[in-house]
C-alpha cells in the first residue's frame, strides 16, 4: 500500500551546514515566496511566509494547522453577490510560484491524499488552482510520542512529492536532489559540497506504533464496525472537532451566505467543518444521522482506513499525530486502532474455540 | 418585510446591562441597522409603548414573579422573540444562586428587607415562553447579535452555531492554551465569539454555554486531568451555566 520505493541513497547529495542552509533560504526567497515553519506562542509551530530567514525553525515536531491551509484555506470567500442586480462574481484565485520549505514526509503525503480527493468526480477547482506552481522541500525530523507514520508505510525519509530533501546530520544537512527542479535549484545556489557516500545514522525509532502491518488495516476495518471500542472512546470524547480540523487529510467544509447591512450585497464564505461536530450530520426536521459520539468517531476512522481507501488504494491517515496531540480529552488514534485490533483478535479467538 | 419598517423593541430583565454596553461597541453597524427598523421601545432611549413588535429582544433572565407576568405580556405582543445574552438564554451567572436555598440567598442580598423583594430561581426566558432565537455570551457576542438582527430584518433564518469554541480557535490557528498548561472550556462551549479569550491567551470560561448534546461526563473527565475534583470541575462548568449543566436540560433549542 503506502510504501514508496524512493530510495534516497541512489540520489545525488550535497552537504550544507546550518549557516549555508539559512543562506539557501535567502536564495529561495530571492526567487519566489517561501513558506516554512515558525514558532507560535510558547510551545507551538505554524507554517508562515518567510520574511526573515532567521525566524525559520528547521527542527520541529509538527505545526498546528497542516499544509492544507494554503490550498484549502480555513475560511475563504467563494463569491460576492448583489441581490438587487441579481448577479455574482466568483473570487479570483491568483496563483504564483510558491516554495514550501521544511516539510515532513507525512505532511507531503497528506497533501497528495487531498490531491486525490479533490481530483475525483467534479474536480475542486479552487483547491487545484491553488495547488499549482508549488515546490516542496522536505526535511527530516525526530518523531515524538504522537507521530506514527512509519506504521502506515511513511518513513521519515519518504521523499515522494519533494524536489529536495534535507536530512539532518551533524552540523548541517545532507541535501538530496529528488527531481529536476530540485537539481536546478542546487545548481543555481552553487554553495553545496558534493558528497559521494553520505554517512547517515540509523533512522530514529517511532515509539508510537500500530500493532499490525498497515496492509492488514483495511481488512480489520471490515470486522470492527460493531466493536465495543467505539463506545469506550465516546465516553471520553467531547466532540470538539479538533481532530478533524487539524487533520491533513480531512477536507469537509461548510458554506454560509452573509448579507451586508445594506441588504443588497453579500458574500458566500466557506470554512472547515468536521464530522465530529454535532451539527455536521443534522438535516431538516432536527434529525441527526450521527447524533452519538461513538458513531462520529467510527465514521472519522472509517473515512481514514476504509471508505476512501477502497477507492484510492491508499490509507487516508498519514500518521502526523495531530488528532491525538491536540485532543483535549487525550484520545489517541493509535490506541483506538490497537484496541480495535485487540477486540478483533479476541473475537477471532473465541470463534476458533 | 417590505414597505413599512419592522418594529423592534428591547426589554430589560435581570442582568447587568453588559450586553447593552457591548451593543454600543458596534455603533457604526448599529446605526446602519437602525435606519432599517423602527425602534419602539428602547429603555434607555425612549419611553412609550406600542401594541405590537415585529422583533422583541429580551435582555436578562427571569428571576421575580413580575418577570413572568411581563414576559408573557411581551410574548403575546411580538412576532419574533430573541433572547440576548447568557442571562436571557440560560439564566446566566444569576443562576448560581439556584445552587443555594432561596431564603439564604435573599437574606444575603437584602437582609431584613428580604420579604419586600420576592424572588424565584433564575431561569432562562425560554423556561417561561417560547423563544425563537438566542444570542449567547456574557456579555452577548456582538458579531452574532449583528448576524441575527440583520438576518431577521432581511427575512432570513439566522444561523446559530452549535459547535465548540475549539473550532473557531483552530480556524485561527491559535496556540491552544492547553499547551501552556491552562485548562479550557472551549471544547464543550458553543462557538460564536470567534474564540476571543483563547485568541488573547486566556482560557475559555464557558460564557456561551455548552454545545447541545454535550458529553457531560467526558467534560468532567477532561477537567479532572488538570487536577480538579469532580466537584471543582462541575463548579467551573456551572459558572455561567448552572441551569444547563445541573439539570442537563437543553434550553431553547
Ligand atoms: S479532538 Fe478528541 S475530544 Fe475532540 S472530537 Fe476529536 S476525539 Fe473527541
Ligand atoms: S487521522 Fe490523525 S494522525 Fe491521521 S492524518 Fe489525520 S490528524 Fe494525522
Ligand atoms: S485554547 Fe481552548 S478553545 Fe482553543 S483549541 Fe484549545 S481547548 Fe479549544
Ligand atoms: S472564549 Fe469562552 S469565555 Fe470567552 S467569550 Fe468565547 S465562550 Fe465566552
Amino acid at each position: 500500500m503506502n510504501q514508496k520505493l524512493n530510495n534516497i541513497n541512489e540520489m545525488k547529495c550535497q552537504f550544507l551546514d546550518e549557516n549555508a542552509t539559512y543562506d539557501f533560504l535567502k536564495f529561495l526567497k530571492g526567487r519566489s515566496k517561501v513558506f516554512a515553519p515558525h514558532r507560535k506562542g510558547e510551545a507551538s509551530y505554524i507554517y508562515d511566509e518567510v520574511s526573515d530567514v532567521k525566524d525559520v525553525v528547521l527542527q520541529y515536531p509538527r505545526t498546528i494547522q497542516p499544509l492544507k491551509k494554503y490550498f484549502l484555506p480555513p475560511r475563504e470567500t467563494l463569491l460576492s453577490f448583489n441581490i438587487d442586480e441579481n448577479n455574482f462574481t466568483e473570487s479570483e484565485i491568483n496563483v504564483e510560484p510558491r516554495i514550501f520549505f521544511g516539510i515532513h514526509a507525512y505532511e507531503m503525503e497528506g497533501v497528495m491524499r487531498l490531491d486525490y480527493t479533490f481530483e475525483q468526480g467534479q474536480p475542486e477547482s479552487n483547491y487545484l488552482t491553488r495547488r499549482e506552481q508549488s515546490t516542496f522541500i522536505g526535511i527530516s525530523y525526530e518523531p515524538d510520542e504522537y507521530h506514527f507514520s512509519k506504521s502506515l508505510g511513511i518513513d521519515i525519509d519518504s521523499v515522494d512529492g519533494f524536489s529536495l530533501y534535507f536530512k539532518k546530520t551533524d552540523n548541517g544537512y545532507y541535501v538530496y536532489e529528488i527531481d529536476a527542479a530540485g537539481q536546478q535549484l542546487m545548481k543555481e545556489f552553487g554553495k553545496g559540497k558534493r558528497v559521494d557516500i553520505p554517512v547517515t545514522k540509523e533512522e530514529p525509532e517511532f515509539t508510537n506504533k500500530i500493532k499490525y502491518h498497515y496492509n492488514r488495516l483495511p481488512q480489520i476495518f471490515e470486522h470492527v464496525y460493531d466493536s465495543k471500542v467505539w463506545e469506550e472512546v465516546a465516553e471520553r470524547c467531547v466532540g470538539c472537532g479538533t481532530c478533524n480540523l487539524l487533520c491533513p487529510t480531512c477536507y469537509c467544509f461548510d458554506v454560509r451566505d452573509e448579507v451586508e447591512i445594506n441588504a443588497t450585497e453579500g458574500k458566500r464564505e466557506r470554512f472547515w467543518d468536521g464530522c465530529m461536530l454535532n451539527p455536521f450530520a443534522e438535516v431538516a426536521g432536527n434529525e441527526n444521522f450521527r447524533e452519538k459520539l461513538s458513531s462520529r468517531t467510527r465514521h472519522r476512522l472509517y473515512r481514514k482506513f476504509k471508505y476512501i481507501t477502497n477507492k484510492s488504494g491508499e490509507l487516508h491517515c498519514v500518521g502526523c499525530g495531530r488528532c491525538s496531540k491536540y485532543c483535549p480529552a487525550d484520545i489517541s488514534i493509535t490506541k483506538i486502532i490497537n484496541n480495535l485490533i485487540d477486540d478483533y483478535a479476541d473475537r477471532q479467538q473465541k470463534q476458533v474455540i | 418585510m417590505s414597505g413599512q419598517k419592522p418594529k423592534v423593541a428591547f426589554f430589560d430583565f435581570t442582568g447587568c446591562e453588559g450586553c447593552q454596553l457591548n451593543k454600543l461597541n458596534f455603533e457604526n453597524e448599529l446605526l446602519d441597522l437602525l435606519e432599517l427598523v423602527d425602534i419602539v421601545e428602547f429603555r434607555e432611549a425612549m419611553d412609550g409603548k406600542a401594541d405590537y413588535y415585529d422583533i422583541a429582544f429580551i435582555e436578562g433572565g427571569i428571576s421575580t414573579p413580575q418577570c413572568i407576568e411581563r414576559i408573557h405580556d411581551i410574548r403575546r405582543r411580538c412576532g419574533v422573540m430573541v433572547a440576548l445574552g447568557q442571562c436571557a438564554v440560560s439564566g446566566g451567572i444569576n443562576a448560581m444562586k439556584n445552587l443555594h436555598p432561596s431564603e439564604w440567598v435573599q437574606e444575603a442580598v437584602y437582609g431584613e428587607d428580604k420579604y419586600l423583594f420576592p424572588s424565584i430561581p433564575a431561569q432562562p426566558v425560554s423556561a417561561i415562553v417560547n423563544v425563537d432565537y438566542e444570542v449567547r455570551g456574557c456579555p452577548m457576542s456582538a458579531p452574532e447579535y449583528l448576524h441575527v438582527f440583520k438576518s431577521l430584518i432581511l427575512g432570513r433564518k439566522p444561523e446559530i452555531k452549535d459547535y465548540a469554541v475549539c473550532v473557531e480557535c483552530k480556524l485561527k490557528e491559535n496556540e491552544c492554551v492547553l499547551d501552556k498548561g491552562m485548562f479550557c472550556l472551549g471544547p464543550i462551549t458553543r462557538a460564536g465569539c470567534e474564540a476571543i479569550c483563547p485568541s488573547n491567551g486566556q482560557y475559555c470560561t464557558g460564557c456561551r454555554g455548552p454545545v447541545s448534546n454535550i458529553n457531560r461526563d467526558g467534560a468532567v473527565d477532561m477537567l479532572k486531568k488538570h487536577g480538579y475534583s469532580t466537584e471543582e470541575a462541575l463548579k467551573r462548568m456551572k459558572m455561567f451555566n448552572t441551569n444547563e449543566i445541573d439539570k442537563e436540560i437543553k434550553w431553547g433549542r
